[in-house]
């Protein structure tokens, strides 16, 4: 488990050089801003920052970076609180809950739980990496086509008819994403619906088309509006508020250690990690929840869920970059840049020599976690400051910086376009009572759904009984199963007893 | 035509809505049929699209057989919807024009209408704001992102 000789030359390493320590709060800082920066993710922050650790030892260099990460995975949650744009895929989830929080006048009370819960998340997860590093990581490697599918679809079914007014609707909406992340050519080589664009060759690009399906669809929506908080009252910044958020997350220890169960195992598999972690921990909550109704009209155990899930993936991607050298994701595959360019290879020879570093950034990730709690509730005081801006300001500001976002992300006008034409659907599709969740949801898991189902297929020469073969994916589905009978179950017997009383 | 407390009122808009989603998504399939029949190409496609068109089916029913309260007044106004379809008409010009007049003309422009539809009417407001938050956007993102976008001014 923990190797108590290397653990005492890492603390070592740590306590006898304050150049470890020295990048922590400006690194979590430049990942809080870049985070809530709408379009600008993880990766680019930590890219941008990338050659300035050139001539920085190894170990400051990797918690400098480590911090952005950090910082970076945090702040994604603000922008998707306060104007329901998640800057990245990890943080769709939080819109669902912490935007309806914010319109309510709970901004603050969201944002708290938010950063509570994913500095929990990040320390929980760092926690399972210190003790499970090598064997998270083999589990991790006999995950296959079968399993991701499976994983895909419980997370369809889990989240397809979130926030609809009728089943048909959640249904409508969640196959519509679907079809949209089908567009383009897939793994075998298929090439649809991409209409002659050479850009849709590769798909609909995923993030603009979700900040306009999510945030702009709701600005158009807003232009009547003076603020996104009606009341006056209710638009203070509080630091009481915001620690009561915290307080909150305490409250729901259950949601809390599921979000980061979940974050820590899925964040860990290469290529999806976060971004399915937050919806699948959400799904999960809420399916689990006596009050499922409550769930996209503000309750903060959505929040929790969300922000503990896509907080813990940094553990879980740090352990299959750590122990096999495989990147999960851009921030990982950075990481692994600025191995590189220190001469260090990551991967089981790196752990086996280099224990003592290992443990090294582990135990900076602790201390990272703790000094996000004071750093994060600065900046989100400060950041609060926007629900006290006019809409008529805000608008624009925000639909100008989505855009330009957009292109950041795409590197041509494909970003913009994709971002204006998704954002009139959205708001089209909500006008009309059709959950745009739903869409968003689809689009994020039809083409993995779809690549997964085409291996599988490929692997079992179109033999449907193959999957027999694999009893992990059947167990997957076969849990999904029993979950779902029991929440039909429970959801009968709740309306019966409605039935009865009434 | 009403019964009791309820009338009955066809959502034409909502059908029309429902039904262009679902002509774009038979389209969808058949294109994607003509690509090939291969099982590999519609895995996953064909269920889905059938799926949404069979949905299509069951909502357009429920637009056209709708009942609503009698003497429910609208959500919004038509100024309001008229705001929201210039902002949104705003934004589609601003789209196109990213390309063709610049950026920094096109983030002015639009910033300036924008305010105009949120109801800003301030003229120091909108002489200042416009520019100087195009100014700050254009320099800020020229630091942020390795690639060039056109300018006309800045």
């Amino acid at each position: 488990m923990i190797d108590t000789t290397a653990f005492g030359a890492a603390v070592a390493l740590l306590a006898g050089s304050l150049d470890a320590w020295i990048w922590v709060v400006p690194g979590l800082l430049i990942g809080l801003l870049f985070g809530a920066l709408p379009g600008i993710s993880v990766s680019m922050a930590m890219a941008l920052v990338l050659p300035a650790t050139l001539y920085m030892e190894f170990l400051p260099a990797i918690i400098f970076l480590t911090s952005v990460y950090t910082g970076a995975g945090f702040g994604g949650s603000i922008p998707a609180v306060l104007i329901n744009i998640p800057g990245t895929s990890s943080a769709v989830a939080t819109t669902f809950d912490g935007y309806p929080m914010a319109r309510q006048g709970k901004h603050n009370e969201a944002l708290g739980a938010a950063l509570f819960a994913s500095c929990i998340g990040v320390l929980i997860s760092y926690i399972v990496l210190l003790l499970l590093v090598q064997p998270m990581a083999e589990i991790v490697l006999r995950i296959g086509p079968y399993e991701m599918a499976a994983i895909g679809i419980w997370g369809m079914v889990l989240l397809g008819s979130i926030g609809a007014s009728s089943v048909a609707k959640g249904l409508f909406a969640a196959g519509l994403g679907v079809l949209f992340g089908m567009v383009g050519m897939n793994t075998a080589g298929y090439m649809r619906g991409d209409m002659g664009i050479v850009w849709l060759l590769d798909g609909i690009p995923t993030i603009p088309a979700m900040v306009g399906l999510l945030a702009a669809s709701q600005l158009f929506a807003l232009v009547n509006a003076k603020f996104i908080v009606e009341s006056e009252a209710e638009r203070s910044i509080s630091l009481r508020r915001i620690l009561a958020g915290g307080a909150m997350v305490l409250r729901n220890p259950v949601t809390l250690l599921r979000g980061s169960a979940i974050g820590v195992f899925v964040g860990a598999v290469p290529g999806i990690g976060s971004s399915i972690a937050n919806l699948l921990s959400y799904g999960e909550t809420r399916r689990n929840a006596q009050d499922p109704e409550s769930f996209g009209k503000g309750d903060v155990r959505g929040v929790i869920a969300a922000e503990s899930a896509n907080s813990s993936s940094e553990g879980g991607s740090m352990a299959t970059m750590l122990a096999l050298g495989i990147p999960g994701g851009g921030a990982t595959a950075i990481l692994l840049a600025a191995f590189a360019m220190h001469n260090v290879v990551g991967g089981p020879r790196f752990m086996e020599e280099s224990r003592d570093v290992v443990y090294a950034i582990i135990l900076s990730n602790f201390a990272q976690a703790a000094i996000l709690v004071v750093v994060g509730t600065l900046f989100v005081y400060g950041a609060s400051t926007l629900v006290r801006l006019p809409l008529r300001y805000l608008i624009p500001s925000v639909l100008v910086m989505s855009t330009m976002g957009a292109f950041a992300i795409e590197g041509s006008i494909a970003g913009p376009i994709t971002l204006f034409v998704f954002a009139v659907l959205g708001w089209l599709l909500s006008r009309y009572g059709f959950p745009v969740a739903a869409v968003v949801v689809g689009l994020l898991l039809g083409r993995l759904i779809e690549t997964e189902m085409l291996r599988a297929w490929q692997l079992a020469g179109g033999d449907p009984w193959y999957v027999l073969n694999y009893p992990w994916a059947l167990a997957i589905v076969g849990l999904m199963l029993v979950s779902l009978g029991l929440s039909v179950r429970r959801d009968m017997r709740k309306r019966r007893l409605a039935a009865a009383r009434s | 035509m009403t019964e009791g407390l309820t009338r009955r009122k066809i959502a034409w808009t909502e059908l029309g809505f429902v039904t262009a989603i679902a002509a774009g998504v038979l389209a969808f399939l058949i294109e994607a049929r003509g690509v090939s029949l291969d099982p590999q190409n519609l895995l996953l496609l064909q269920p889905t699209a059938w799926l949404v068109l069979g949905l299509w089916a069951v909502l357009a029913f429920g637009c056209l057989t709708r009942r609503v309260p009698a003497g429910e007044a609208p959500r919004e106004t038509a100024a309001d919807v008229l705001r929201i379809l210039a902002l949104v008409l705003a934004f589609g010009l601003f789209t196109a024009g990213l390309e063709q007049v610049g950026y920094d003309v096109a983030i002015c422009a639009f910033v300036l209408v924008a305010l105009v539809i949120g109801g800003e009417r301030h003229p120091a407001a909108l002489l200042l704001f416009p520019p100087l938050f195009t100014l700050a956007v254009i320099q800020g993102f020229r630091l942020l992102i390795p690639y060039p976008f056109p300018t006309s001014v800045l």
